[in-house]
């Protein structure tokens, strides 16, 4: 029998398909989910202070030894004015040897009455060094070894006087004694704006870093806010009201949004800072780079994303996170270290392959050893993958969400139906 | 009107739900029952696409149903929770948009309801800080936000006070009322009698009987009860009458039809000192008890 028989069917008044027009909401599912997302992280204090004591920290490890570093000061203890003289020809030589560049290193003369005070100021740690004797008989005395900066720059200069001298008393100039004898180093890699190789290494570790950092945060706070909707079991009420599909969507972009925010507030962050270090000179040098860094990241990003929601959805409390996610960690552990170690042939497929090309990458365009199209495949090569890990991602994340009993092994998850 | 056809699903070996078919009519309550692992569960979770059929169509308004309508459905699925760590009325806003509301009237139409249920001063609160009662009506209200077309209540008086029982049973009737089907399952039998204009009862993933409360009940056999100054053993010999128990001057019996019953009356009184007879109308948990032994 069927129960349509004993029941009246007429539309009832005011039945829900009348509802004013007005107050249906045109937005996307997903978009809502997305805006949650976001906005739950950016009220949640946690979050905004590791990110504040982050900024933080980027900021102060640049601009804080600009104030200490900047006030290095070499003291050298002299006995007359030649000596004095020497040290004040030296000094400029001095400050070019800095590692960074700084021209805040000063070098300054400290008249001393003799010798035996010259001994007594480097003893006593008033002077770094003190230079004694006299044309033709200079000595520099050090506790320990001296300074090599200032020990190159003074027998530099030391020379250079005996050399005018002696060319005068022979009736030449040092021009013309020295002609030919410069050996002038060609850095064929280096063109304009480029960075020292030091600075490259720092540079490229960063971008990979960031990648990195991002990739485990934000992964994880994908997979985490996926498994609290399990664990609260309010999932079944969104799964009901919305395609799930649109769901992980929504949580991926909101996610990325995130993780791109954050990004960028280090990125500009370490921009501000460098411009109280002298590296900002560099600055043009790495626009190349970052063009090519930022789709790497936002693809190598999302190729993991959905993974990483899959990875939540088959824990089934936040305690199963480790183990479901461990997969994860470790192919980004492994590629990170892999992205610092490789040399070589093998540096240059791994830089290629999808996720290890985000961290790998940057760093070759930046050190400038590749050719226009091994970025370019690259980059086809994680926007592939990526296709590939959403679609599997997805699936999985359909499959295990409301699987609550337990947690899942990925295997078994790929055998669920829907 | 919700039309369920021949919906099943299959774990593996075990038939988790077998051809289940039946309506919601518009504006109709329907009560669904069944003991623990009936397939209730299962079958309101295929209605709402949690979870997909291995065989069978659920229809809406006569064509499969499509994500669309299904945004617009009212869910309360059995394992229940909200976000613990946000606010009421700011989940109950974002319930009702992904629902289909705009961010106003959502969050209108949850304040009105969080007032109507006496939660008027804690919708700034997170959800953990409330009661367990009260997590349950916020619970409720959720389900019932975006003027929903269809309401699909999983157990949704389980674990709910007294009060919260009426608040529930008149917030459903509004929505009957209005026209809106509402299908919902229950293990109190005497309320699904109270409330519901139909019954489905489920059994091992089959539906055994469905229809109203009056229909089920006629399917019960026609029984009378007399009992008299004396002993009743005489009942025995009336033909067309069978004898269910017979306990001194009173006797249990089931007359074939009502002119037998009649009949039965006749020599009762004939025999003098009748001192009762009457019908005996099953309740719905000894109908629900036959149908499901």
């Amino acid at each position: 029998m069927s129960l349509t028989d004993q029941t009246d069917l007429r539309p009832g008044p005011g039945a829900p398909e009348e509802a004013p027009r007005e107050v249906r909401s045109p937005r996307a599912p997903w978009a809502l989910v997305m805006a949650r997302e976001v906005q739950v992280r950016l009220t949640d204090r946690t979050f905004l202070l590791s990110t504040l004591f982050t900024a933080v920290l980027i900021l102060g490890a640049m601009v804080v030894p600009s104030f200490f570093g900047g006030t290095t000061e070499r003291t050298v203890a002299v006995t007359d004015d030649a000596g004095a003289a020497v040290v004040a020809q030296a000094a400029p030589a001095v400050r070019g040897m800095s590692v960074t560049g700084d021209a805040d290193v000063t070098v300054e003369p400290l008249r001393v009455a003799d010798r035996a005070a010259a001994e007594e100021a480097v003893r006593d740690g008033d002077a770094d060094v003190a230079l004694v004797g006299g044309p033709g008989s200079w000595e520099l005395l050090s506790d320990g070894d001296a300074p090599s900066s200032l020990y190159v720059a003074l027998s530099d200069t030391v020379r250079t006087e005996a050399l005018a001298a002696n060319a005068e008393a022979a009736g030449t100039t040092v021009e013309e004694l020295t002609a030919g004898s410069v050996l002038t180093p060609v850095d064929l890699t280096a063109q304009e704006g480029d960075l020292p190789e030091g600075m490259l290494f720092l540079v490229g570790l960063g971008f990979a870093m960031v990648f990195y950092m991002a990739a485990i945060l934000f992964g994880m706070q994908i997979a985490s806010s996926v498994v609290e909707e399990k664990q609260s079991r309010i999932v079944e009420i969104l799964a009901a009201a919305i395609p799930v599909r649109q769901l992980l969507l929504g949580k991926v972009l909101g996610n990325t949004l995130l993780a791109f925010g954050q990004m960028a507030l280090i990125v500009a962050t370490a921009l501000v800072g460098m411009t109280f270090t002298d590296l900002d000179v560099a600055l043009p040098g790495l626009a190349g780079a970052i063009g090519w860094y930022l789709p790497f990241f936002v693809f190598g990003f999302l190729a993991l994303a959905c993974v990483w929601a899959a990875a939540g959805a088959l824990a089934s409390r936040t305690e199963d996170l480790q183990s479901t996610t461990m997969p994860l960690t470790m192919v980004l552990v492994v590629a990170l270290i892999g992205a610092i170690n490789l040399e070589g042939v093998a540096r240059q497929v791994v830089s290629f392959v999808p996720v290890a090309s985000t961290l790998l990458m940057p760093i070759r365009i930046l050190e400038g050893d590749v050719v226009w199209w091994e970025p370019a495949v690259a980059l086809a090569l994680v926007v592939a993958f990526c296709a590939v890990t959403i679609l599997l991602g997805s699936r999985l994340y359909r499959r295990a969400l409301l699987h609550t009993s337990g947690s899942l092994s990925w295997r078994k998850a790929l055998r669920l139906s829907e | 009107m919700l039309e369920l056809r021949g919906l099943t699903r299959r774990y593996g070996d075990h038939l988790a739900v077998d051809e289940v078919s039946f309506t919601v009519p518009e504006g109709a309550m329907v009560g669904f029952v069944g003991g623990n692992g009936a397939g209730k569960t299962t079958t309101m979770r295929m209605v709402m696409g949690v979870l997909a059929p291995t065989a069978g169509e659920v229809l809406w308004q006569g064509r499969e149903v499509t994500s669309a309508d299904r945004s617009r459905f009212g869910y309360m699925p059995e394992e229940r929770g909200l976000y613990p760590k946000q606010p009421v009325l700011a989940q109950l806003t974002y319930l009702g948009q992904l629902h289909g509301m705009t961010a106003t009237h959502a969050r209108e139409r949850s304040r009105d309801l969080l007032g109507r249920f006496g939660l008027g001063e804690r919708v700034k609160d997170k959800l953990e800080t409330l009661s367990l009662g009260n997590q349950q009506r916020a619970q409720i209200i959720a389900s019932v936000l975006g003027d929903p077309t269809l309401l699909v209540l999983d157990e949704p008086f389980s674990g709910l006070d007294p009060a919260a029982v009426d608040q529930m049973s008149e917030l459903l009737r509004e929505h009957t009322a209005d026209g809106v089907p509402v299908l919902f399952s229950s293990h109190q039998l005497e309320l699904v009698d109270r409330l519901c204009d139909a019954i489905v009862v489920l059994h091992q993933g089959r539906v055994v009987a469905q229809g109203t409360s009056e229909q089920l009940r006629a399917t019960a056999p026609l029984r009378y009860r007399l009992t008299t100054s004396h002993d009743a053993g005489w009942v025995r010999g009336v033909p067309g009458v069978t004898v269910v128990d017979v306990d001194g001057p009173t006797a249990l019996v089931e007359p074939a039809d009502e002119a037998v019953a009649e009949r039965l009356l006749v020599d009762a009184v004939a025999r003098g000192g009748v001192r009762e007879y009457a019908r005996i109308v099953p309740t719905l948990s000894e109908i629900y008890r036959e149908v499901a032994a």
